[in-house]
């Protein structure tokens, strides 16, 4: 090989080819998705998360949760996903529209998240398990303030294990953001698109 | 019979070495520096791994934030300085004259350096983005694309100021690295954090940052050094010359299209993971040229050649199974599990780091005009980094499989699959703390050859009669 500007040439060509075809070909395919509405359950899916819930997936992020969850539910037969409960459907591209960013992580050392707030209706046992940890889970203590009662108690403590008498737990507002976003998180509605495609029928026999 | 180019440059200490002496050597000894950083935060991320409960009240060191750390001071600090480094090293020496603008490096590698170690603290700090290998906090990123074209400058002012027409494979593989790297940061950055491109489109651009980080760049630099110093220590030149550029587009063309081998199952189109599988394929036959043509590094001899020869084996192997993961029907079992970071680990620390690691022991002496200053600590380095690497890996993959078992058995918990996991994680850990001890005493041995603690050269020492005598026959 001789000639630079060939070879400039290629390497823009290689770089710019597979960009366009793999990034902007997803993006001509998936960017205009938008929520499916249903006249049955009145209302468009999937829903919008709360401002708390969705500044709740910036804390997330920057933790790097997705360092151990995934939030991805592959669908019925290509692993275990549905028999351990983590939904009855496959997650589609739709589910994600809403999301500024989506976390679908790339590791399984924890259950995935992606339907979370269909299984888990209550924070209490999410913020015991962040303060306390469990045995394959981190304690993040950094996520709450723990403080002397003084008069009323707040409203937002939660029950910890091993809290010393007279004093409270109150999580953090990143805490709260993220426990609210860990609770929005649902896969539950079923779109067209996520159910499994029907066998083909066998066409009836002609009439001899 | 058509001449076969060979790297034939004299392999002397030259005026082209002596004259880069002080920005070459300020790249390798940051990227030494940053390989030391990122194996202090390999072994937490590594004991988190089995003692959750370790560091977890340090919100700067979460499990996910540890590993970022590590991943990016591991990619970002060791790989892209000792890769550039190695580039304009060769760049320079094949163009035929001493590099100009050298003190453009010099100027992008503290830019470079002060980028990478304020996104370490963004990302300690709570400002990382949650896409592998583009962990770094946006604001860093438009700092690291300037810093690394300063890098690159004398680099390509030496390529299109060549002497000679004729380009050699090493020079092709330089200069992909050289230009493709800012491109495909400055395409990722803007589509990924600046103006984000909606749902899953996300992870699939991230996927596609990630293969071409592997494809485009990385791999490119190795696959430099590889083609620089094969003829030069084997005394053969390449028996498929004439495949090699073939082998050189295909990793180009094919590579990043593998970027949907991450997302098999995943909520995204069912062409975007069977693309990774045909571009897979393809570039099978990249690995097949380069076995052909790199097979001489195995009957090699010197320092460098038995680092290079590791590096070469790791590469192909990884390129087998990384090929392989993007089956539906294994990652059945392998996708979300350690297997994963076993594979990355063979890719960046076995193929990639090791073939620096050769280049780095061939160029420091001509560099500095010394031989290294100890040669008890070249050998425990390479005997400590091949038992770290082997040991990391099989005990990743050891745990990778068990959890795949147990992910596959809706009836194991999770808290049992760690258990099963424990001794093999605790493997992991030792062999991380071996790692760290090998690249510190390669740290250490640098730093010695680098400030002229060394011996002189006056009495040529083995190292160069030997390695001289093949070059000679090479060239």
């Amino acid at each position: 090989m001789k000639n630079g500007p060939l070879l400039f040439t290629g390497l823009f060509l290689a770089f710019l080819i597979s960009f366009a075809g793999l990034v902007l070909g997803a993006h001509g395919q998936l960017g205009r998705l938008v929520p499916y509405h249903d006249d049955t359950e009145g209302g468009s899916f999937p829903q919008r998360v709360s401002g708390l819930a969705a500044r709740g997936q910036a804390v997330y992020a920057d933790l790097g949760c997705a360092a151990c969850h995934t939030q991805q539910v592959r669908r019925p037969g290509f692993g275990s996903d549905k028999d351990r409960g983590w939904g009855e459907r496959q997650s589609v591209a739709r589910d994600y529209i809403h999301q500024a960013r989506p976390q679908l992580g790339a590791s399984r050392l924890g259950p995935d998240l992606a339907n979370l707030g269909s299984r888990q209706k209550s924070d209490e046992a999410l913020y015991a398990l962040l303060h306390g940890g469990s045995a394959t889970h981190p304690a993040y203590k950094f996520l709450f303030e723990t403080r002397t009662i003084a008069g009323e108690p707040s409203p937002k403590a939660v029950k910890v294990a091993g809290a010393a008498r007279g004093t409270e737990t109150v999580p953090t507002e990143r805490a709260r953001a993220l426990v609210a976003y860990l609770l929005s998180l649902s896969t539950a509605y079923d779109y067209p698109e996520a159910k499994p495609l029907a066998p083909i029928a066998k066409a009836p026999e002609a009439k001899k | 019979m058509p001449t076969v180019p060979t790297n034939a440059v004299p392999a002397e200490v030259t005026a082209i070495d002596t004259q880069a002496r002080g920005p070459l050597l300020l790249l390798l000894g940051s990227g030494l520096l940053w390989l030391v950083v990122g194996g202090v935060l390999a072994l937490i991320a590594a004991i988190q791994l089995h003692s959750p409960q370790f560091l977890a009240d340090c919100a700067y060191l979460t499990p996910g934030r540890a590993q970022a750390l590590r991943e990016t001071a591991f990619v970002y600090g060791w790989l892209a300085n000792a890769g550039l480094g190695l580039a304009l090293w060769i760049l320079g020496r094949l163009g035929g004259e001493p590099l100009r603008g050298l003190n453009w490096a010099v100027a992008g590698t503290l830019f470079w350096n002060l980028g990478i170690a304020a996104g370490l603290v963004g990302i300690a700090t709570g400002d990382m983005t949650s896409f592998t290998l583009l962990q770094l906090p946006r604001y860093v990123l438009p700092l690291l694309v300037f810093a690394y074209a300063c890098i690159a400058l004398p680099g390509v002012l030496a390529w299109s100021g060549r002497r000679a027409d004729m380009m050699y494979a090493s020079q092709w593989y330089a200069v992909a690295a050289l230009f493709l790297f800012p491109w495909l940061l400055m395409a990722s950055q803007a589509v990924l954090l600046w103006w984000p491109v909606r749902g899953v489109v996300q992870p699939i651009a991230a996927g596609w940052h990630v293969q071409s980080m592997w494809t485009l760049w990385l791999a490119p630099l190795a696959l430099a050094v590889l083609h620089y110093v094969l003829p030069k220590v084997s005394g053969r030149t390449l028996p498929a010359y004439e495949w090699a550029s073939l082998s050189f587009w295909t990793l180009l063309f094919a590579g990043a299209w593998t970027g949907g081998r991450h997302l098999v199952g995943g909520p995204v189109p069912a062409w975007i993971p069977t693309m990774a599988v045909v571009a897979g394929s393809l570039l099978l036959f990249h690995y097949l040229v380069l076995v052909i043509n790199c097979r001489g590094i195995m009957g090699a001899e010197g320092t460098g050649a038995g680092f290079l020869r590791f590096g070469f084996v790791a590469y192909v192997l990884f390129g087998g199974l990384d090929f392989l993961a993007s089956f539906r029907s294994l990652a059945e079992g392998s996708q979300f599990t350690l297997v994963e970071p076993a594979l990355r680990e063979i890719g960046l620390y076995g193929a990639i780091s090791m073939m620096f690691f050769g280049g780095i022991y061939y160029a420091v002496p001509r560099l500095t005009n010394r031989v290294w200053a100890s040669g008890a600590m070249i050998g425990g380095h390479r005997v400590l980094v091949i038992a770290g690497i082997v040991g990391a890996v099989l005990a990743l993959a050891i745990a990778g499989n068990s959890q795949g078992s147990a992910l596959l058995d809706p009836k194991v918990s999770f808290a049992e699959m760690a258990n099963q996991m424990r001794v093999s994680l605790l493997a992991h850990t030792a062999a991380q703390a071996v790692l760290l001890a090998a690249n510190l005493l390669l740290l250490v041995n640098f730093l010695r050859s680098a400030c002229c603690c060394g011996t002189s050269t006056e009495a040529p020492p083995a190292l160069f009669a030997v390695e001289s005598a093949k070059e000679g026959s090479a060239s």
